[in-house]
């Protein structure tokens, strides 16, 4: 997707959230949540354990149904999206899960590939010839030497440490080169030093597709450098929405506890 | 334990699998018509589901001809009616025994493994990552899964009746020293091709059985390694339960009662 505008502000809305509210049984965990991206963009979204981060990158995917309100990603509607549409709609995003979720059954290059092997197959034949196996094959390997895997295209996934396995994730996600990524806790459980690798590809990775991502984390001192600016999600509404230094600059309580000692000093 | 709270959970539990187990059939149905499945999935399923339970559905189906045989041994033996003893073994194994013996085998081995494979994709969100990846898991996973253990069970039961029956036939030669020529005879004699077809017609039942009953328990996990461990319970339970209802059912219309 192109941007209309090189002016963040006035580039197209790629994900747009109206009073969003979900339940589970009893407990509320959104409230009413209202938050908008714009092309782009890579937002970080940050919170609380257990205030629904995962969730709302999940209900943004279609993979939840909210209980209330509207969301639409690139431009589609998802609560009056039939089947067909949200599937075209998945087409274009892409989410990298806090597990990982890689196919256990499938050797790393195949996961990468699954994709776009997928994809070829919705195609009639005369649309196919980007898809040949020789130009997977190339696809793949290029994908995994950006996370800096080149050499573990055989190997199973069962056979990766946590930090691969994270990059053959991301590696999956882009390889149809997506517009909207969602990482979901993307360095959950890594060393600060693969954490900082991993946000780092995802700055590198966006630049160069200018992809629209939205980034779950905790380590908010690491992913600095990848986000443009932050959602703070809190007791199921959006508590703050700016950008660091913004965060940094407020006398705000909570963002003084997420932000920390940075924000301490500013204050 | 209040006993109508128990009566009501209970009955509310049975509609839920029940429904459950309803929409598994209707979307697999919505995805045969017109067929809409991975290719690739089906073929490896069938290697899986079918290749690799032949051996135990060989060993089951010798012992199942050779018990046949011992147990109608002695009424022969004292009557002298040898031919009546591959009449006797072919009517039960072919129309009976065999179908829901190697029913009961191939949900302890596929119908376990395959609850199992789908709830640990879904504990570990491989599920969703199908989804996030613009696939829809019932034409990946289950509609493969669904036509490889239909086809592999009728395959499966055709081969355990001929090796019932050969199991009949060494264990009448070398046990009751009736030789084998006169007990395939006695099959052949006896017209057991409506039994025979009976006993095929039960395979393909109980495959569309155990397939359905396997993905809805695995496709509903929740609650991590306990959660697919309960899930794979309830599968052999509900797939045993299943085998036995849809055996009376056809038995009952076949014998036009």
């Amino acid at each position: 997707m192109s941007p209309a505008t090189d002016q963040p502000g006035q580039r197209e809305v790629v994900l747009r959230v109206e009073n969003l509210s979900l339940w589970f049984g009893e407990v509320c965990v959104l409230d009413g949540v209202d938050f908008e991206m714009r092309a782009g963009e890579v937002v970080g979204l940050i919170g609380p354990g257990g205030v629904g981060k995962t969730v709302f990158c999940k209900l943004c995917c279609g993979l939840l149904e909210p209980d209330g309100g509207r969301i639409e990603v690139l431009g589609q509607d998802l609560s009056g999206a039939s089947g067909k549409e949200r599937q075209a709609l998945r087409e274009r995003i892409g989410l990298v899960f806090q597990n990982y979720a890689l196919f256990d059954f499938m050797t790393v290059g195949d996961n990468v590939a699954f994709p776009m092997r997928q994809r070829a197959s919705h195609l009639a034949k005369d649309q196919r010839e980007a898809f040949s196996e020789e130009n997977i094959a190339a696809k793949v390997q290029e994908r995994l030497a950006e996370v800096d895997l080149p050499r573990v295209r055989h190997l199973m996934p069962n056979e990766l440490s946590g930090g691969m396995k994270k990059r053959v994730g991301l590696a999956r996600a882009n390889i149809n080169d997506p517009e909207l990524i969602f990482f979901d806790d993307p360095t959950a459980g890594l060393d600060p030093v693969t954490s900082s690798k991993i946000f780092n590809l995802i700055r590198k990775t966006q630049a160069q597709r200018n992809s629209s991502c939205l980034v779950v984390s905790h380590d908010i001192d690491r992913m600095r450098p990848a986000c443009d600016r932050y959602i703070l999600l809190y007791q199921g509404k959006v508590h703050f929405s700016g950008t660091a230094q913004q965060a940094m600059a407020s006398k705000d309580p909570v963002l003084r506890d997420f932000f920390g000692k940075e924000a301490g000093l500013i204050a | 334990m209040n006993p109508l709270r128990t009566i009501g959970r209970t009955f509310l539990e049975t509609s839920d699998t029940v429904g459950g187990i309803t929409l598994v059939v209707w979307q697999i149905l919505k995805a045969l018509l017109p067929p809409k499945f991975d290719r690739e999935q089906t073929w490896l399923n069938l290697y899986k589901v079918g290749v690799k339970s032949y051996p135990i559905v060989i060993m089951t189906s010798l012992f199942t001809g050779a018990i046949m045989v011992i147990q109608s041994g002695q009424y022969v033996k004292a009557t002298g009616a040898t031919g009546l003893l591959g009449w006797g073994a072919g009517y039960a194994v072919l129309a009976e025994i065999g179908p829901v013996l190697i029913g009961l085998m191939f949900s302890g081995r596929v119908g376990a493994n395959n609850t199992a494979e789908l709830g640990t994709m879904r504990v570990t969100e491989q599920i969703d990552a199908l989804r996030t990846l613009a696939i829809d898991p019932m034409h990946y996973l289950v509609v493969p899964r669904f036509l490889s253990m239909v086809s592999m069970l009728l395959l499966l039961t055709a081969l355990g009746d001929l090796f019932a029956l050969i199991g009949g036939a060494l264990t009448s030669q070398f046990v009751l020293d009736v030789n084998w020529r006169v007990f395939f005879q006695g099959v052949v004699n006896s017209s057991l091709l409506d039994e025979y077809l009976t006993g095929l017609t039960k395979g393909v039942v109980f495959g569309a059985s155990i397939s359905v009953v396997s993905c809805y328990y695995g496709l509903g996990v929740t609650g991590g390694a306990a959660g697919v461990g309960r899930a794979v319970n309830s599968c052999v339970v509900t797939s045993a339960i299943g085998i036995f209802v849809w055996d009376y059912l056809i038995t009952y219309i076949v014998n036009g009662l």
